[in-house]
């Protein structure tokens, strides 16, 4: 069979099309940032679905609980090896997915003898400051959607993850003309749940629907469902304790919850 | 014709020279393939060195830590002072080390060794948090410290990396700090009282359990009544073997007082301490 090469890219559009359906139905997955620091949220039903991967570095995933749980040990391994012999400063984003974890994916997606994975990730650096906060999200066949890498700096201050295509477009679009620099905590945290209940309502087209139909539909869409966030705290990066991390798993969202968004984290 | 087989995809094992498969799960040790602790020329203490089997080997660690339980939870302190052989090397060096937000570790012996045991214990739990969602137990953290000690027996027994740690940490299940020393060989005691290490910690093993007996019951002082102590206790220990450092005031050199409880660690800041060495009569 991979004699022909037709029969080749015959197998991998097969392939590309049986990954995207067992995709489809998975929650959003929203990261933005703020001047505190980068959020991350999503609604699950069971399992946890955003993780700690270094010091100032988290990962969302949506996919095949397997695949999910290899390439998050995966990625804390390499993270973890190379803050271990080098220094914990020497751990990126960029290196981390571009050079180790996207040729691994494309690799797995493209040897069609055996299983790809399936899984779609969303990664994200807190730096410094806002301009330096890094987003990347890598498919299951290794392509990347990043921002905030150098040349291309600024960041464009969020990423999403979506089952679908339109329904990752309908979020984008929704979240470039709102997301900025200077979000307070209240602000970033409406947005996410608006730029989540979005990604969920939208199958067909790519233009996002009306804010107030959002609301209205929140808890209808919630149904079932968990809010899980995070926070990647940039204000602990000033003065880092030791053993750092700056992920926070957010438990508390107090005031800032939106009345509209129903059950509280 | 048999089909090709089907091997799973393998990004762990493609990415990184340790599949997770071959491991124990979470442990950050079998990722670093038998390194070994910081290199042997790096002593700072400058020991003899003797041929292993030689009956009159003797460990040598110049230093003073002591660690007890007080009403709070565990106080740990040490002096500041590096040797090699009669020289000072550093006066500025820190014994009582953070491993995480709820274990503190005490070093006695070498300290290129024990500082590389401290930062591999720092990454161990941090690896096994992040892979395993889930804190390491007391026992885990326990047995850790003892796996590189028996690690690191062959260096130790050369006379040039020999290190006898003490370690605190907080039992959340019992709801209580617990404080263990250990011997070259990974052996590990849990202390009930006090604990002490290094040269120096003969006489401060003395002053602790004289004061225990006679004064009051360490484990009821309060705070401060407990810092108090422990700063009086080095600074003899200080008076009485040349390896410890004693608290200079003019330089600002202070002995490292920590203190973990159920809330943490605190570290004691230098004014405090310098207000309990100037009270002295």
């Amino acid at each position: 069979m991979t004699e022909e090469p037709h029969r080749w890219v015959e197998a991998v559009a097969n392939r590309r099309e049986y990954i995207e359906t067992q995709l489809a139905g998975g929650s959003p997955i929203v990261a933005i940032s703020a001047a505190r620091g980068i959020l991350l949220l999503t609604y699950g039903r069971d399992r946890q679905k955003l993780f700690e991967i270094y010091d100032r570095i988290a990962m969302g995933g949506i996919g095949h609980p397997g695949d999910l749980e290899r390439l998050r040990l995966s990625a804390i391994e390499m993270a973890s090896q190379e803050g271990f012999t080098r220094s914990p400063a020497d751990v990126s984003l960029q290196r981390l997915a571009l050079f180790a974890l996207s040729p691994a994916l494309k690799s797995a997606f493209e040897q069609i003898f055996s299983p790809p994975y399936l899984a779609r990730l969303l990664f994200a650096e807190v730096g410094a400051e806002q301009e330096a906060d890094v987003f990347i999200a890598l498919d299951y066949d290794g392509s990347v959607a990043a921002s905030g890498l150098p040349p291309h700096r600024p960041s464009r201050h969020f990423a999403v993850l979506a089952g679908s295509v339109p329904a990752r477009e309908a979020m984008r679009t929704f979240l470039s003309e709102r997301a900025g620099s200077a979000l307070d905590e209240a602000t970033a945290l409406a947005l996410a749940l608006e730029a989540w209940a979005i990604g969920r309502m939208t199958t067909e087209t790519a233009e996002p629907p009306e804010l107030a139909l959002v609301h209205e539909r929140f808890t209808e869409l919630t149904t079932d469902l968990q809010p899980e966030a995070a926070w990647l705290d940039r204000q602990l990066l000033a003065e880092p304790p030791l053993p750092f991390s700056a992920y926070r798993a957010f438990t508390e969202a107090g005031n800032a919850w939106p009345q509209w968004a129903g059950a509280s984290l | 014709m048999n089909p090709p087989p089907l091997t799973p995809a393998t990004a762990c094992t493609e990415l990184t020279a340790h599949p997770t498969a071959a491991t124990v799960q979470g442990d950050f040790l079998s990722l670093q393939s038998g390194r070994p602790f910081g290199g042997a020329e790096a002593s700072f203490h400058g020991p003899t060195h003797r041929a292993v089997g030689e009956s009159s080997w003797q460990p040598t660690s110049a230093t003073t830590v002591l660690g007890f339980r007080y009403a709070d939870g565990v106080l740990m302190a040490g002096d500041r002072r590096a040797t090699s052989g009669n020289l000072v090397m550093f006066e500025r060096a820190d014994k009582v080390l953070e491993i995480d937000g709820s274990s503190l570790m005490a070093i006695a012996g070498s300290p290129a060794v024990a500082w590389e045991m401290a930062r591999t214990l720092r990454h161990a739990f941090q690896f096994f948090r992040r892979t395993q969602l889930q804190v390491m137990s007391l026992d885990g953290k326990v047995r850790a410290l003892s796996r590189l000690l028996r690690e690191n027996l062959g260096l130790a027994m050369q006379g040039v990396g020999m290190v006898a740690p003490l370690f605190a940490a907080h039992d959340s299940v019992r709801a209580e700090s617990r404080l263990y020393f250990y011997d070259a060989l990974g052996a590990e005691f849990e202390s009930v009282d006090f604990a002490g290490s290094g040269s120096g910690s003969i006489g401060v093993r003395g002053i602790l359990q004289y004061e225990d007996r006679w004064a009051s019951k360490l484990n009821e002082r309060p705070r401060g009544s407990a810092i108090q102590l422990a700063v009086r206790a080095l600074e003899s220990a200080a008076e009485m073997d040349t390896a410890t450092g004693g608290a200079n005031l003019r330089k600002r050199i202070f002995p490292t007082v920590k203190l973990l409880t159920a809330r943490g660690i605190e570290t004691v800041p230098e004014e405090e301490l310098q207000a309990v060495l100037e009270e002295a009569p």
